[in-house]
């Protein structure tokens, strides 16, 4: 019975790998790459729902701020933010795994609850946590089950084992990092986008949005943000023909230089 | 000196809007001053003075000998007034005939918003430099929304983002910037003599940003209360709007580029050639003062994307910007983000010194 069942899931991966890569779109990336695609469409006739950019793919401009988003529900809300509106785009449509995880693999049954909490090496699931045994979040202070709901895996799970959606990661986040919570909810950290006022409607990015949970130190860049490639550099005005200049402001050396040129 | 010659910037700083207090230089009044100066404008404007701008299109029509709807509206551009004192007439025949022509230029519709300036609206800015990563996501949204001319031969964008050298109070570095045996420095700052300071690349193009020891400071217009550029332009076309932004009517601008000069921001842009703007990428939402196609000669700057918020959006790059530094709001509400960021960060505006009073805030958590 087992087999039969990763057999299936086996056999889904296989064949929805290439019919995702037969069809001809445009994707891009709106805050974290790999994990805030969107992809390309009119929302009304001349209107894209996203301009990209063709040099990085990450998303330009916003034609409708409000695609594919949902009312935020019970936001926990301090301050005046009550009387506008919030919504956010779910992440569950994003992770590839999310349909059959909690139903296949980890039923609750299969495979079985971990006995205790030392961390192992993990053989599935590599292309999420590259390195489980040394996971780039809370310095060794905390391991998969922390975040991930132990029976339910298709959900996260909060202090009280109560069940958070992957769509909520802010409830999550905000058990340890109450300061940027607070921060986000006060709509200081993070981003949003949509109408300006602060009663206006807005679409909120959440934690998992821009930060990569799994690897939030970036290894000694000690950053929460993934470096991301530039957008090109603007073009150098005319009848100059490199950045030399730059970094040598009233050096003497490269007056000099200049002068034997001309 | 009388009344008469009080420069708009200075009562501009009383009143927002400082559009009724300029009366006296009303270009369709007929006076004397443009009998004794034959220029080109007067001479214009002494023979449509009296006239609607209806007529003066049925003018046009006449005087160009021809019924060619591009060539006359053309003509009525050309000796349409300053924006600012048009009335509400003439200023909506004016989007209308820019409408039809964009439209036409540009193979789709294109709507040309006049809205004006909201009540108890005060716009401001607040970016944290600390977050910024120098992507340049900003920049390119600018002219995704902003049909700002583009290509290898001339291209224009409203911000730039300097590369900086992170500061450090290292053993090593802190004897830099003080005189040596040569006697007194002029010049230079806390961590660097004068010869040596890395003041801020535009051009740098690492595979990936944030580079290591290097932080990022993007610069647009700061929309100052006191703008420079408006104390200088010699035809007044540069104004400060009742919400806020500087404006430019492009129609009036003479392309002197006095205001280019007066900027301590580096803010404004010149249209030195024929501007390009593909058809397919060209923003058909636009506003008279903001983001409707430039002609050759004449300057553009940011505007707070007035199309956009006029209308209640959030400017581009506020929207674009991949790590949420750059916050956006209203200076008048209390519980807007760029008063609570006001209210609770540590805030500084570049060139404070200089009593520009910049609605543009530098902040760090």
């Amino acid at each position: 019975m087992k087999k039969l069942q990763i057999s299936a899931v086996v056999l889904l991966l296989l064949t929805g790998a290439p019919a995702a890569f037969s069809q001809e779109t445009t994707e891009c990336f709106e805050s974290r790459k790999g994990a805030s695609e969107v992809t390309q469409k009119e929302v009304s006739p001349g209107l894209p729902n996203v301009k990209c950019s063709p040099r990085t793919g990450g998303v330009l401009w916003w034609g409708d701020p409000y695609d594919g988003t949902q009312p935020m529900g019970e936001m926990p809300i301090e301050a005046d933010y009550s009387h506008g509106e919030a919504v956010v785009k779910p992440r569950e449509s994003k992770l590839k795994l999310m349909a059959l995880c909690g139903v296949a693999c980890h039923n609750g049954v299969f495979p079985p609850v971990p006995k205790d909490k030392n961390p192992r090496a993990l053989n599935m699931h590599k292309d999420v946590v590259p390195d489980s045994l040394n996971l780039q979040h809370g310095r060794g202070g905390i391991w998969c089950l922390d975040c991930h709901h132990t029976t339910t895996r298709n959900k996260l799970v909060d202090n009280f084992g109560n069940e958070i959606s992957f769509n909520q990661p802010q409830k999550l986040c905000g058990k340890c990092h109450g300061q940027i919570y607070r921060g986000w909810r006060e709509g200081m950290h993070g981003k949003r986008i949509g109408e300006w006022a602060s009663d206006g409607k807005k679409r909120w990015f959440v934690c998992t949005e821009c930060h990569n949970p799994h690897d939030v130190q970036q290894g000694d860049r000690n950053s929460g943000f993934a470096q991301l490639r530039p957008e090109r550099a603007p073009i150098l005005p005319k009848g100059i023909y490199n950045t030399d200049h730059e970094g040598h402001h009233g050096s003497s050396d490269h007056q000099d230089d200049e002068a034997a040129k001309h | 000196m009388s009344e008469n010659t009080i420069p708009v910037v200075e009562l501009s700083d009383q009143s927002p809007c400082g559009g009724e207090s300029v009366g006296q230089w009303d270009p369709n009044a007929q006076d004397d001053r443009s009998l004794d100066s034959p220029s080109r404008r007067t001479f214009v404007q002494n023979s449509a003075a009296g006239m609607s701008a209806a007529s003066l299109m049925g003018t046009a029509a006449l005087v160009t000998g021809s019924d060619d709807a591009d060539a006359n509206t053309t003509w009525a551009e050309h000796f349409q007034g300053n924006y600012r004192l048009m009335s509400d007439e003439e200023k909506a025949e004016a989007l209308d005939r820019l409408e039809k022509r964009y439209s036409l230029e540009y193979e789709k519709d294109v709507t040309v918003d006049g809205t004006e300036a909201a009540d108890n609206v005060l716009f401001g800015y607040a970016l944290n430099i600390k977050k910024c990563i120098g992507c340049r996501r900003c920049v390119k949204a600018c002219v995704q929304e902003n049909n700002q001319t583009r290509g290898d031969e001339q291209e224009i964008e409203w911000i730039r983002v300097l590369k900086m050298e992170k500061g450090e109070f290292t053993q090593e570095k802190l004897k830099d910037g003080y005189p040596g045996e040569v006697g007194i420095q002029v010049g230079g700052n806390a961590y660097g003599a004068v010869g040596v300071v890395l003041e801020g690349e535009h051009y740098y193009e690492p595979d990936k940003v944030p580079e290591q020891d290097s932080h990022y400071m993007p610069i647009a217009c700061m929309q100052c209360e006191k703008p420079p550029c408006v104390k200088v332009c010699p035809v007044r076309t540069t104004y400060r709007e009742a919400d806020g932004p500087v404006v430019i009517d492009y129609n009036w601008c003479i392309g002197c580029r006095m205001c280019i000069g007066a900027c301590p921001y580096w803010a404004r842009r010149f249209n030195w050639g024929e501007p390009k703007l593909p058809k397919e990428e060209m923003n058909p939402d636009t506003h008279y003062l903001g983001n409707r196609p430039r002609m050759k000669g004449v300057v553009e700057k940011c505007t707070f994307c007035i199309q956009r918020t006029r209308q209640g959006r959030y400017p581009a790059c506020v929207e674009v910007c991949p790590v949420g530094a750059r916050k956006f709001g209203n200076l008048l509400d209390p519980n807007s983000e760029v008063r609570r960021v006001l209210a609770t960060k540590r805030v500084f505006r570049l060139k404070a010194e200089l009593n520009t009073y910049p609605k543009f805030f530098y902040y760090v958590d």
